[in-house]
C-alpha cells in the first residue's frame, strides 16, 4: 500500500490559486421530484405530434424542469421565457452557423439597414404576383394547400427576392432546403447540409460577382454592395445570411393559419365578416401554434434563475408551445380565438409587451429597443414584413376561394418531422 | 417549379435511415458490427445519435465506440447536448487535469445520492476524501476481510437450508444442483459487506436492501426519481440517530470469538478529525449513499461478468483454478473487457479544441471508459477475453495509473483524484467471494437453457453495457 500513499502525495496536480472547489449542488426534495413525465417522452413520437400536454405538465409543475436526458433544462411559462430572450448579458445565442461549424465562413449581414430594405422592398413588390402564381395551380390535381400554396409561396418569394431564374430557383429550392434541415442535431442530415452550402456557394457565386459590379434592387445586390471594414464581401456572406434568415415561420405559420381556420368554422365566419380580421388570425395562430416549437440559449456564466442555480454553458429549452398556452397570460389558452382581447395587437420590435399585452412567442426576439419609437427611416421588422405577407397571400386566397373548405373526411394533423423541426400542418386538401 | 416533397428531400447521400420521427428503430446486429448509417463522400461511417437511446445500443455498443474512437475522437452529440471523448490517451489525460475538466456542475446522481464526491473538486473532494478514503484501503482494508469471508460462507450454507431462501434446484438422482448466480448469491453479497463494514445493524439489513434498490433505480432523473428522493430522506434519518449512537458510543465489527477487530466505518467517520474537521451528519449520509450506490450493482456486476465470461472460456478458467494467484489477473481483465460502469462526466472549465472540435466552456463531456478499455491503440484484439494478454497492466491499483513496459492499467476504475475509492474493496470482495465460491461449485457450467438468449433466440445473451441480470449454473453436488 506504500504505493498508493506515495502516489496520492506525489502525483496529483495541485488546485490553482483561487480555483474554485465549492459545489453548486443543489438538495432536492421528495416533493420537488418530476415523476410527472419521464425525459424520454420529450423525444418521443407523440411529441413530435402534439407537444401541448407535455409542456404544459412541465408548466404548471416543474418550470425550470432539468431534463436528464438531454442535458437541458426546460423553460415553459411565458413570463420566464421571455426573461431568457430578453437577457442578452447572461444568455448566448448559437447560431445555425454555430451549429454547422462554420463560424469563420461567412457573416450574417441582417443587421444592414441596407439589406433589410432590399428584403423589404422586394417581399412587398412581388407577394401579390407569387400568390397569383401559386393559385393558378388550384385545379391541377392533387392541389394541396400545405404543398402548393404554404410552403411553395415562401419559396417562390426567395426567387424573386434573389432576382433569380426559373432554372437557378428550381436547383437553389433543393439546396435551400438541405440547408436548412442540415443545421439540427441529424449528422447525416448535417453532412448533407454541409455539401448543401458549398454547392448554394457555387451556384450563387457566379449571380453575386455580376451584381457587384453591375447592382440593382434585388437583395443579392444589396449584400454584395456592403462594405465591410476588414475584408471583401463575398458570395459566403450571402450564403450564412440566407440561411439565417430561412422560411420557416412563414411557411409554417401560413399553413398552421389555414389548419386553425378550416376546423374551426366560427373563426373563419369571423374573417368572412371583416377580412381585417386576417391578421388577428395570424397573431393568434403564432400564440396557439407557433412552427417554431423552442428556441435555445446558454449560460454565458454561471446564474442564479428560477430557484435553480444554472451552470455555465446550461441549455436553456424556451418553449414557445408552453409559454403560449400559458393561464398566466391567456384565458381559454387552448382555444383559437380570432382577435382575442388579452393578446397583443401590434408589432413586436424586440419586446412582448407593446401594449401591455403579451404577444404571442414565434420569433427569439433580444432585449427591448431602447427607442420609444421605431425610427422612421428603419425598415419593418421582419416579424411585420412576414406577417403582411401571410395576411396579403391569405387574403387573396379567401377573395379566389371564399368557400374554401377541407375535403369531407380528412383529417389534417400538425406534426414535426424530426425533433426540433416546425410543427406544422404537411397536407391539406381543400375544396372550393 | 417541381412539385416539393418534404418527407424525403434533402437526402442527397441516399442514406436508408427512417427519415423522420422521433425514435429510430434500430435493427439488433451480430455482436461485433454496427448499423449502417450511411457515410460521407470520403468514406466515414456516420453516427445518429438516436443509437444512444436504442436497445441495439445497450447489448452491442463496442463498434459504435470503436467509430466514435476512429473517426469522432470527439463527439458532439447535438441531441443530447454533450460531448464523447472516447480514447483511453484523451480520457486519460483529462481525468488529470482535474482544473481543466471539472465536477462541478453535477448530474452524475441526479440529486439522489446527495452532494457526493462525485460532484466534488479540489481542496473540498480531497478533504473528504482524506477523512473516509483510508477505511477502504491498505491495513485497513485487510482488518476488514475477516467479514467478506465470513458473509460469503453465510451466504453459501443458505443454499442447503430446507426453507431454501435462495431457490437452489437440487436434483439427487443425479447428484447436481442448478443456482442463478445472482440469486443466490451475487445479488446480496456485495450489499451485506457494505452493510457490516458500514455497522449498519443487523435488524436493519432488510430496510437497506430497499433504500439500495430504490436509490439506484432514481438515478437518471427518470419516474422513479421520486423513489429514489424518497429512500434518501428516509436513509438520511436513520442515519442521523444511528450517527449520533456512534458519535457517543462507537461500534466495533468482531471476529468469530467475539473480539473486536476495528471500528466500523461509520463510528470511524463520526470519530475521525482531521486537521480539526470532522464530517457532518449530511456528509455521512451521502457517504454512505455513495458507498451503497458504488459497492453494490457494480461488484454484482462484476462477479456475474467475471463467471459468466471464464465459463465461457474453459481453458482460462482451468488456470484460475490451477493458480488461484490468478483471479486478480481474471478480475482485472473481466473489467476491461465488460466492466459495468460505462465512464464518467466531467464538465470543461474554459473553452477547448480537442481533436479540432470547439467545447464551449461548461459543455458536458461523456469520457467513455468502456470505449477506453477497448482502444486498440492501448490494448490488442481488446473484443478478446484474455487473462493472458500481455498489455494489461494487473497489478497494485494505483491511483496514478500504470503505463510501463507495454502494460497498461484498465479505465474501469477512472485514474487520478477520482480514482474509485472502493476500487480494493471491490476487489477484494469479487475475489474472495469467487475463490469461496469455485470450492462449493464443483464441475460448475453454465445451465444454457435457463439463461437469457440473444436475439437470435440461440446464443447467450450478450453482456453489453452493464452487467449480465442472470446467470444460470449447474454443478455437481457435493459430497
Amino acid at each position: 500500500m506504500e504505493d498508493q500513499e506515495k502516489y496520492e502525495i506525489d502525483e496529483e496536480p495541485e488546485s490553482a490559486p483561487g480555483y474554485r472547489t465549492y459545489e453548486v449542488y443543489q438538495r432536492e426534495r421528495v416533493g420537488e421530484t418530476t415523476n410527472l413525465i419521464k425525459p424520454r417522452e420529450l423525444i418521443s413520437d407523440s411529441y413530435l405530434h402534439d407537444p401541448y400536454p407535455l409542456v404544459g405538465l412541465l408548466r404548471e409543475n416543474y418550470p425550470c424542469y432539468r431534463d436528464w436526458l438531454g442535458n437541458r433544462f426546460w423553460i415553459t411559462r411565458y413570463d420566464d421565457v421571455t426573461s431568457v430572450f430578453t437577457d442578452d448579458r447572461n444568455y448566448q445565442t448559437r447560431t445555425k452557423t454555430w451549429f454547422y461549424g462554420l463560424q469563420d465562413y461567412g457573416k450574417n449581414l441582417w443587421n444592414e439597414i441596407s439589406v433589410q430594405k432590399a428584403f423589404e422592398s422586394n417581399v412587398d413588390e412581388h407577394i401579390a404576383k407569387i400568390t397569383g402564381e401559386a393559385l393558378l395551380n388550384w385545379d391541377r390535381d392533387g392541389f394541396d394547400l400545405a404543398v402548393d400554396f404554404c410552403a411553395e409561396i415562401p419559396l417562390r418569394l426567395w426567387g424573386a427576392i434573389l432576382d433569380i431564374s426559373d432554372e437557378e430557383l428550381n436547383r437553389f429550392v433543393p439546396l435551400f432546403w438541405r440547408m436548412q434541415r442540415g443545421s439540427g442535431w441529424n449528422p447525416i442530415r448535417r453532412k448533407d447540409g454541409l455539401a448543401a452550402v458549398e454547392e448554394m456557394e457555387a451556384l450563387l457565386d457566379p449571380i453575386f460577382s455580376k451584381r457587384r459590379n453591375d447592382p440593382s434592387t434585388d437583395f443579392i445586390s444589396a449584400i454584395a454592395q456592403v462594405e465591410l471594414t476588414d475584408r471583401e464581401i463575398s458570395t459566403t456572406d450571402l450564403v450564412v445570411t440566407i440561411l439565417e434568415l430561412d422560411h420557416e415561420t412563414l411557411h409554417g405559420g401560413l399553413s398552421n393559419l389555414w389548419f386553425n381556420l378550416l376546423q374551426n368554422p366560427d373563426e373563419m365566419g369571423k374573417i368572412h365578416d371583416d377580412p381585417r380580421m386576417l391578421k388577428y388570425a395570424w397573431l393568434e395562430t403564432l400564440r396557439y401554434t407557433p412552427p417554431v416549437l423552442s428556441a435555445k440559449r446558454f449560460t454565458k456564466t454561471e446564474v442564479e434563475r428560477f430557484g435553480r442555480l444554472l451552470p455555465e454553458g446550461s441549455l436553456m429549452m424556451c418553449s414557445a408551445a408552453a409559454a403560449n398556452r400559458d393561464p398566466r397570460q391567456f384565458n381559454n389558452p387552448d382555444t383559437f380565438i380570432v382577435g382575442r382581447k388579452d393578446l397583443c395587437q401590434r408589432e413586436p420590435r424586440g419586446q412582448y409587451r407593446a401594449d401591455g399585452l403579451p404577444s404571442g412567442i414565434s420569433f427569439g426576439l433580444g432585449k427591448p429597443s431602447i427607442h420609444p419609437a421605431v425610427p422612421k427611416e428603419r425598415p419593418r421588422s421582419l416579424y411585420a414584413i412576414v406577417r403582411d405577407c401571410a395576411v396579403t397571400a391569405s387574403s387573396m386566397l379567401l377573395e379566389k376561394k371564399p368557400n374554401i373548405k377541407l375535403i369531407d373526411q380528412s383529417s389534417p394533423e400538425l406534426k414535426s418531422l424530426l425533433l426540433e423541426e416546425i410543427h406544422t400542418c404537411w397536407e391539406l386538401k381543400v375544396s372550393s | 417549379m417541381p412539385k416539393i416533397s418534404f418527407e424525403t428531400r434533402g437526402n442527397s447521400l441516399g442514406v436508408n435511415e427512417d427519415v423522420n420521427g422521433a425514435q429510430r428503430k434500430f435493427p439488433h446486429m451480430p455482436i461485433g458490427q454496427a448499423v449502417d448509417m450511411g457515410f460521407t463522400s470520403e468514406g466515414v461511417p456516420l453516427i445518429d445519435p438516436r443509437i444512444f437511446d436504442s436497445g441495439e445500443f445497450g447489448r452491442n455498443p463496442y463498434p459504435y465506440y470503436r467509430i466514435l474512437r476512429d473517426h469522432y475522437p470527439v463527439y458532439y452529440d447535438q441531441l443530447h447536448n454533450c460531448y464523447f471523448v472516447t480514447r483511453y490517451d484523451d480520457i486519460t489525460e483529462s481525468y488529470f487535469d482535474e482544473i481543466g475538466f471539472n465536477t462541478i456542475p453535477k448530474g452524475s446522481s441526479s440529486g439522489v445520492l446527495g452532494n457526493t464526491q462525485l460532484e466534488l473538486s479540489g481542496i473540498e473532494h480531497r478533504r473528504r476524501r482524506n477523512i473516509y478514503g483510508r477505511h477502504l484501503v491498505g491495513a485497513a482494508l485487510t482488518k476488514r476481510l475477516h467479514a467478506l469471508e465470513q458473509i460469503a460462507d453465510e451466504l453459501i450454507s443458505e443454499w442447503w437450508l430446507s426453507a431454501n431462501p435462495k431457490e437452489v434446484l437440487i436434483n439427487n438422482e443425479t447428484g447436481t444442483a442448478t443456482i442463478e448466480l445472482g440469486k443466490a448469491f451475487a445479488n446480496e453479497f456485495p450489499i451485506s459487506v457494505v452493510a457490516q463494514v458500514l455497522g449498519i445493524p443487523q435488524e436493519a439489513r432488510q430496510q437497506f436492501t430497499w433504500w439500495y434498490d430504490a436509490m439506484m433505480s432514481g438515478l437518471g432523473g427518470s419516474e422513479t426519481h421520486h423513489e429514489g428522493l424518497e429512500a434518501r430522506q428516509d436513509l438520511e434519518e436513520y442515519v442521523e440517530d444511528l450517527v449520533d449512537q456512534k458519535r457517543n458510543a462507537p461500534t466495533y465489527l468482531t471476529d468469530e470469538a467475539g473480539n473486536n477487530i476495528c471500528l466500523d466505518i461509520i463510528s470511524e467517520l463520526c470519530n475521525s478529525e482531521i486537521d480539526g474537521d470532522v464530517m457532518s451528519t449530511e456528509e455521512i449520509t451521502s457517504f454512505i449513499a455513495l458507498v451503497v450506490g458504488g459497492g453494490g450493482e457494480t461488484t454484482r456486476g462484476a462477479i456475474m461478468n467475471l463467471w459468466y465470461l471464464l465459463l465461457q472460456h474453459p481453458n482460462q478458467f482451468k488456470a484460475v483454478r490451477s493458480d488461484s494467484g490468478l483471479w486478480d489477473t481474471a478480475f482485472h481483465e473481466m473489467l476491461r473487457h465488460s466492466t459495468s460502469i460505462g465512464g464518467q462526466p466531467r464538465h470543461n472549465t474554459n473553452d477547448l479544441t480537442l481533436h479540432g472540435v470547439h467545447i464551449p466552456a461548461g459543455s458536458l463531456i461523456h469520457m467513455v471508459d468502456v470505449s477506453a478499455n477497448h482502444d486498440d491503440r492501448i490494448f490488442a484484439n481488446p473484443e478478446d477475453f484474455n487473462i493472458f494478454r500481455e498489455d494489461l497492466y494487473s497489478g497494485k491499483i494505483l491511483r496514478s495509473g500504470h503505463a510501463k513496459e507495454g502494460k497498461c492499467s484498465h479505465m474501469a476504475f477512472g485514474v487520478g483524484p477520482h480514482l474509485c475509492p472502493g476500487a480494493w474493496i471491490s476487489q477484494q470482495e469479487t475475489v474472495i467471494g469467487s475463490k469461496i465460491l469455485d470450492k462449493t461449485l464443483g464441475n460448475v457450467r453454465i445451465n444454457y437453457e435457463r439463461m437469457p438468449k440473444d436475439i437470435d433466440g440461440v446464443s447467450l445473451a450478450p453482456i453489453g453495457l452493464g452487467s449480465i441480470r442472470e446467470l444460470w449454473l449447474d454443478f455437481d453436488l457435493p459430497n
